[in-house]
């Protein structure tokens, strides 16, 4: 174990790698810290640029565009009231109210440093608690797998803000998008309509452009005109007296601890945790009334919380490759796209890729932590940013990055056509993440299914009532009746 | 009634009756053995089932608002010139191609003629530094 350490830590410990990294952390700060390109988008177009390189040097700049993307959300949530990423939206509650009162540096400061506690803390607990849950998944055969993606795609469909059944649309139409192709057990072809460029499946990654970067474009230009720019206000002093240490400290690692759980649970991202973190944080405050005017105990809940939730999504993502939020989902896409596949085998088979991918977060972390410190001006202008032309760029980059996966101009219509029904999702109030599950989880779920009925002859009873199965059976249903549950009995409670 | 779930319902309705009847006409399984088309009925069943219920819920008037663009001459202009770009793929060099969608983009979004003359040169010249001469990418 410890040469596996060793070795994956001396694998990214090259300047080209380290360069890699922090080319991801600023290009992610930025897709953070404007409103409307967002982490997954970050991810999704970007993924192209790193075909090219090696593995590591990939992984290094993915990781930081997702790892740097994340806490540069916090900047416009704080200076504009407008989340830069979904996980910053609990950041707007004090971070704004702050900014306001003239301490807009000094939330900047508590957004860097408890982004970075956040992110050490989950990232301290991906490196204990992954290797035993992924030996736990080894002892996963093709029966536990198929339950494990049933139960990851019902989890989606139930936390798809709330409407179940949009939802499970969502991740049908995902499942049947992953069945084009050639069937993966007896080759033959299925929704190709006679075209040889669909035998080898829909490509993942021009799908994600397309409903993450072209799609969010145009559902931002069909919103009237996007948000109105506002000029920053002026920042003051950054790093916070002994004093406010003192009262933010425990908010802040409980924050930390509530968002690596939260987002632990795979579709369950750092939006949902900074919410749950604040609102805990405020119930154990003995300062309740400073809550939305202002708290930097709020702010530190938030931050550190939207923030340990990546390390607690990639927890899940490697060790039974199952996302748990959507950047971490397009994550996915583009590791496997280095020959990289998250799962159990992944640690038992490339244990010092693991630790490199781990060496290479907590590198990533600590790199956003001093843009976060001292950049927050630059980019605190960079704020200013005409919409038109960010839609120009993430366009162009969607367009040419969906080309350059196969020089195909077929991925680029799909990319297209992938944006048109983002657009249309989004208009009719359709969760993208369960169809983005949908398609990672189908040949998983439609192979594993397949497998365990020949080892099993057959015999469905055999495949369903193993232990492990039953158990992903029962949270399914539970996962899909809970929101319904949930809605009845508060509509009972209520008359 | 919420038109925008009720036509959404009946679109996925159609979709999940094409896709069952579909696959029904891939080759059977061998004995118990599920066949190539057993994933996608399954699939068209279920997508049957929740269009029902979306449909369902859209004649009872429940749901998210109703569906409505706003700025539909600005995406009809962008979609348009995106669709011409593929179109003349093979035809038009990458660089006249991608300068010509930029700045009639950002012309059509209010931009001024020498700005998106600016931001047309820099992005096109930006992405074919990267991928035609750093990642040796033919973009055509």
């Amino acid at each position: 174990m410890e040469s596996e350490i060793l070795n994956g830590l001396l694998a990214i410990l090259h300047w080209d790698v380290l360069l890699f990294l922090l080319a991801g952390v600023l290009l992610g700060a930025v897709f953070g810290a404007l409103p409307g390109l967002t982490a997954t988008m970050g991810v999704a177009v970007l993924t192209p640029l790193t075909f090219w390189v090696s593995a590591e040097k990939g992984m290094a700049m993915l990781l930081g565009i997702y790892c740097g993307a994340i806490p540069a959300g916090g900047i416009p949530a704080i200076l504009l009231n407008i989340p830069g990423t979904p996980a910053s939206i609990a950041a707007t509650w004090d971070g704004y109210p702050m900014s306001q009162q003239g301490k807009a540096g000094q939330a900047l400061g508590i957004n860097a440093l408890f982004s970075l506690t956040g992110q050490l803390v989950s990232i301290l607990f991906l490196a204990l608690a992954a290797f035993p849950i992924a030996s736990f998944g080894l002892r996963f055969g093709p029966a536990e797998y198929f339950g494990l993606a049933l139960f990851g795609i019902s989890l989606m469909a139930g936390v798809s803000g709330g409407n179940v059944v949009k939802g499970m649309l969502a991740g049908m139409l995902g499942l049947l998008l992953s069945t084009v192709g050639l069937d993966p057990m007896t080759a033959y072809p299925r929704y190709t309509f006679g075209s040889s460029d669909f035998l080898d499946g829909i490509a993942f990654v021009p799908v994600m452009i397309g409903l993450f970067g072209l799609g969010e474009v145009l559902g931002q230009m069909a919103d009237k005109h996007g948000h109105k720019v506002k000029a920053p206000p002026a920042l003051g002093r950054t790093w916070p007296k002994l004093g406010e240490w003192r009262r933010m400290a425990l908010p802040g690692l409980l924050g930390s601890g509530v968002g690596t759980f939260v987002g632990a649970i795979p579709a369950a991202g750092g939006d949902i945790a900074s919410v749950i973190a604040w609102e805990q944080a405020r119930r154990l405050s003995g300062r309740k009334e400073e809550f939305t005017k202002g708290s930097p105990e709020g702010l530190s809940a938030a931050c550190g919380a939207c923030n340990s939730a990546v390390g607690g999504a990639m927890t899940t993502m490697l060790t039974l490759g199952i996302p748990g939020d959507a950047p971490s989902a397009v994550l996915i896409g583009a590791l496997l796209i280095h020959g990289i596949q998250p799962g159990p085998l992944l640690f038992r088979d490339h244990g010092e890729l693991v630790y490199s991918i781990i060496f290479l977060m907590a590198l990533a972390a600590l790199a956003i932590a001093v843009v976060g410190l001292l950049g927050a001006r630059p980019l605190a202008r960079a704020l200013r940013v005409p919409d038109p032309w960010l839609w120009a760029g993430v366009t162009v980059m969607g367009v040419v990055g969906s080309y350059a996966l196969n020089n195909s101009v077929v991925d680029v219509w799909v990319m297209f056509a992938a944006g048109l029904f983002g657009l249309i999702c989004r208009k009719i109030s359709m969760p993208l993440g369960p169809l983005v599950l949908g398609l990672i989880l189908g040949p998983m779920m439609e192979a594993n299914l397949r497998r365990a009925l020949i080892l099993s002859r057959g015999d469905w009873a055999e495949v369903l009532l193993r232990p492990i199965v039953l158990f992903f059976l029962i949270a399914t249903l539970a996962s899909l009746l809970w929101p319904v549950w949930k809605r009845f009995s508060g509509s009972s409670s209520r008359s | 009634m919420n038109r925008t779930d009720l036509a959404a319902g009946a679109i996925f309705l159609l979709l999940g009756a094409y896709v069952l009847i579909s696959s029904f006409g891939f080759p059977a399984g061998m004995g118990p053995l599920p066949g190539p088309g057993f994933f996608p009925a399954v699939i068209g069943a279920a997508i049957l089932v929740f269009a029902l219920a979306l449909a369902a819920a859209g004649l009872r008037g429940a749901g998210a608002a109703e569906f409505r663009l706003e700025n539909r001459p600005a995406l009809a202009v962008t979609v348009a010139l995106l669709a011409g770009c593929l179109l003349l793929w093979d035809v038009v060099p990458f660089a006249a191609r991608n300068l010509v969608f930029v700045v009639l983009f950002l012309r059509f979004l209010g931009q001024g003629w020498r700005t998106s003359l600016i931001a047309g040169a820099v992005m096109t010249g930006a992405v074919l530094l990267a991928f035609q001469y750093g990642l040796r990418i033919d973009l055509g």
